[in-house]
C-alpha cells in the first residue's frame, strides 16, 4: 500500500498542476480521469528514468526509503514538466504561444528593470550602513559573533565537533541566514512597497529580486570571511572548491522560487508571516546550520533530511566541496536544479497572472 | 482638428475589484474562488485622447475616476477591453510617490525616475533641476523619514514635474505646499498641461479649475461613461445634477 505512494503523489502532483494552469476549471470527470492518465504516464517516465540509471524495471518493494522517497520527489519534479506538456497537447487554453509570451515577457522585464533592482539594492545597503558608527563593517561583525556564539555553545558545551568547526558553523550560518531572510521579507514585500505598486506599474518579483541582491551581497560578504578563516585554519583546498559555484546557483534559484511563491500569498493571508516564523525556526534546526544533519540524526533519517530538504542539502554540499574535499552528489544536485527552476517558473508565473489584483487587496 | 493624432484609446473597459472574504490559509490554498464578490468600478467605458489634448474627468465620490486612471497608468490592467498608449510614456501624478522612507531624498529621486522608464544619464540630467524646483535645501541628503509633510509633497511634486512623459495623468493634484511653492506649482503645472505635444487627462473636483484647462470634459457616473463633451455644457449639467 505504502509502495504505490511512489506514484501516487507525483500523479497527484501532476493533475493539481494540470488543474492550476487551466485556472482551475476542470470538472470532476475530467479530474478522476487525468489522476489515471498521470499515473500511467509516471509509472512509464520514472521506469526510463531507472533504466537509464542502470536498474531493470523498478523493484519499489526491494528499495531503501532514501531511495523511495528519492524517486518520488524526482516524480514530483517531473509531473511539474509532463502536466506542461499534457496541457500543451490537449487543453485549448494552454497554447505554446502563450508559454513563449510569458517566456519573453519574463527576459523582457528583467532586462527593463535589472537595472532598477540593482541600484534599489544598493541604495538600501547604503542606508542600511550610513547612521551607523562602525558603517559596513557590521556585516562582518554581525555573523562573526554569530559564529563565536554558535562555536562556543555547541562545540564547548554540547561538544559537538566536525573539523573546522568555526568555518562549518560560519559557512552554514552564512547561508541559513540568506534563505531565511529570503522568506521572511518576501511574505510582506508586496505590503511594504505599497508606495510604488500603486503608483506605477513594475513586475512585482522585480521588488524582490532587489531584497535577494541585499541579502546575497552581505552573504558575498560573509563568504569573503570564509575566505580569510580557510587560509587561517590552513584548510587543504582542491579544484573541487568550484562546485561551490553550481551549488550556489541552485541556492539563489530555490530562494527566488519559494520566494516568489510565498510572496503571492503573502498579499492575500495577512497572518502568513507567523506561519513562515514558525515553519523556518524548525527548519533552522533540522537543516543543520551547527551540525552535520547526516551525522547527527539517526539514520536513516539524518541522511534523508540531508538529501530532501534542499536548504539543508546545498549547505552540506557546500561544505563538502569547500571544507571536505568531497564532490556533491551530481544526481540529487542536477534534481534540485530542476526542482528551483520549476519553481521559479510557477512562482513568476502566478505573480504574472495575478499582480494586477495586488493593488486592490492591499 | 479632424485629422489629429490620437495619443490614447480606451475601448470597452471594464474593472472589477475582487472582494475577497474570509480570508484564512485554508481557504487560499484549497479553495481559491470560491468566496468572493466582485465589485464593478468601472463599466465599458470607451473614449479618445488627442494628441496635445486636455481632458478633464468629473464625478461624484466612488465613481470610478481614479481606478480609470491607475489603469491608464498601467498600475492594473482592465479585466476586459483595451487601453492603447501608441507608444506614449506615461505617468500618474498623485501626492507622495512612492518614496522608500530610509534612502535620501537624491537617491530617490534617481530610484523614481528609473521606474517612470528613464535612463540614468538622463536623471543625472535633469537632477539639478528637481533639486532647484523643490527647495529643500540641504534635507536633499538626508533621509526621507526625516522630511516635514511639506518638503515630502514639495519632493514629491518636483520629482513627477521635472520628469516629463507624453501622457500625464494628474489625480486632484494642482498645487502643494506653502502660498509661495503653491503660486509656483500651479504655474508649473500649467505650464506643463498647456504644451502642444504632451497629453494630459486631470481628474478634479474643481469645476473652475476643469472649465478655463480642458477642452473637453467627461462625466463619469457609478462607473459609466455619462456624457463627454465641451466643458461649458457638461459642467453645467453635472451641477445641476449634483445640485438636485
Amino acid at each position: 500500500m505504502l509502495n504505490s505512494l511512489i506514484m501516487i503523489i507525483p500523479a497527484l502532483t501532476g493533475l493539481f498542476m494540470h488543474n492550476y494552469f487551466c485556472h482551475g476549471r476542470l470538472s470532476a470527470f475530467r479530474k478522476t480521469v487525468l489522476f489515471f492518465v498521470y499515473g500511467i504516464l509516471m509509472c512509464v517516465s520514472m521506469s526510463i528514468v531507472a533504466w537509464t540509471r542502470g536498474i531493470k524495471g523498478i523493484g519499489i518493494v526491494y528499495m531503501t526509503l532514501p531511495h523511495r522517497i528519492e524517486f518520488t520527489i524526482l516524480g514530483c519534479a517531473m509531473s511539474f514538466g509532463i502536466a506542461l506538456g499534457l496541457c500543451l497537447v490537449i487543453e485549448r487554453e494552454v497554447t505554446i504561444e502563450k508559454l513563449k509570451g510569458y517566456l519573453n515577457r519574463f527576459f523582457g522585464d528583467v532586462r527593463r528593470y535589472y537595472k532598477y533592482a540593482v541600484r534599489s539594492a544598493r541604495a538600501d545597503l547604503h542606508s542600511e550602513v550610513a547612521n551607523a558608527y562602525l558603517d559596513w563593517l557590521w556585516w562582518l561583525i554581525e555573523p562573526f559573533c554569530m559564529m563565536l556564539i554558535y562555536t562556543l555553545i555547541f562545540g564547548v558545551v554540547f561538544n559537538a565537533s566536525e573539523p573546522f568547526f568555526p568555518i562549518f558553523i560560519f559557512s552554514g550560518l552564512t547561508m541559513w541566514t540568506f534563505f531565511s531572510r529570503g522568506m521572511n521579507v518576501s511574505v510582506n514585500i508586496v505590503r511594504s512597497n505599497k508606495g510604488i505598486i500603486s503608483k506605477i506599474y513594475l513586475p512585482k518579483f522585480i521588488l524582490y529580486f532587489a531584497r535577494m541582491l541585499v541579502n546575497g551581497f552581505k552573504m558575498l560578504v560573509s563568504f569573503a570571511i570564509v575566505v580569510i578563516m580557510l587560509i587561517v585554519f590552513k584548510v587543504p583546498v582542491s579544484f573541487r572548491v568550484l562546485y561551490f559555484v553550481p551549488i550556489m546557483i541552485v541556492f539563489f534559484l530555490f530562494t527566488f522560487g519559494m520566494g516568489s511563491i510565498l510572496m503571492h500569498f503573502g498579499v492575500y493571508v495577512n497572518d502568513l508571516s507567523y506561519i513562515v516564523g514558525i515553519v523556518l525556526s524548525m527548519l533552522m534546526y533540522f537543516t543543520g546550520t551547527f551540525y552535520a544533519v547526516g551525522k547527527r540524526i539517526p539514520a536513516p533519517f539524518g541522511e534523508l533530511l540531508e538529501q530532501f530538504n534542499p536548504v539543508a542539502f546545498c549547505i552540506a554540499s557546500m561544505r563538502n566541496a569547500v571544507l571536505y574535499n568531497t564532490s556533491p552528489q551530481m544526481d540529487l544536485l542536477i534534481m534540485w536544479g530542476l526542482v528551483a527552476v520549476l519553481l521559479s517558473a510557477v512562482g513568476v508565473y502566478t505573480i504574472y497572472r495575478n499582480e494586477n489584483a495586488y493593488v486592490k487587496v492591499i | 482638428m479632424e485629422h489629429r493624432e490620437i495619443a490614447i484609446e480606451v475601448k470597452n473597459v471594464c474593472i472589477n475589484y475582487r472582494i475577497m472574504k474570509n480570508v484564512t490559509v485554508r481557504h487560499n490554498l484549497f479553495q481559491r474562488h470560491s468566496r468572493e464578490e466582485t465589485f464593478e468600478a468601472v463599466k465599458n467605458v470607451s473614449f479618445t485622447v488627442e494628441k496635445g489634448g486636455i481632458l478633464g474627468v468629473i464625478g461624484r465620490n466612488g465613481s470610478g475616476k481614479s481606478t480609470l486612471l491607475r489603469a491608464i497608468a498601467g498600475v492594473f490592467s482592465p479585466n476586459s477591453g483595451s487601453i492603447d498608449l501608441k507608444g506614449h510614456t506615461v505617468s500618474l501624478m498623485a501626492l507622495g510617490v512612492g518614496f522608500k522612507e530610509n534612502l535620501t531624498g537624491r537617491e530617490n529621486i534617481s530610484l523614481s525616475g528609473m521606474l517612470l522608464g528613464f535612463r540614468e544619464n538622463q536623471i543625472r540630467d535633469k537632477m539639478h533641476d528637481i533639486i532647484d524646483f523643490a527647495e529643500i535645501g540641504e534635507f536633499i541628503d538626508r533621509p526621507v523619514r526625516t522630511y516635514s509633510s511639506g518638503m515630502h509633497s514639495k519632493l514629491a511634486f518636483a520629482v513627477t514635474a521635472m520628469l516629463e512623459t507624453d501622457i500625464m495623468l494628474v489625480d486632484e493634484v494642482l498645487s502643494v505646499g506653502d502660498e509661495r511653492f503653491k503660486k509656483k506649482s500651479l504655474g508649473k503645472m500649467k505650464e506643463l498641461i498647456t504644451d502642444k505635444n504632451r497629453t494630459v487627462i486631470i481628474v478634479s473636483h474643481n469645476i473652475d479649475t476643469l472649465k478655463s484647462l480642458c477642452d473637453k470634459v467627461m462625466w463619469i457616473h457609478d462607473g459609466e461613461l455619462k456624457e463627454m463633451g465641451e466643458p461649458g455644457e457638461v459642467l453645467e449639467r453635472y451641477v445641476n445634477f449634483m445640485n438636485r
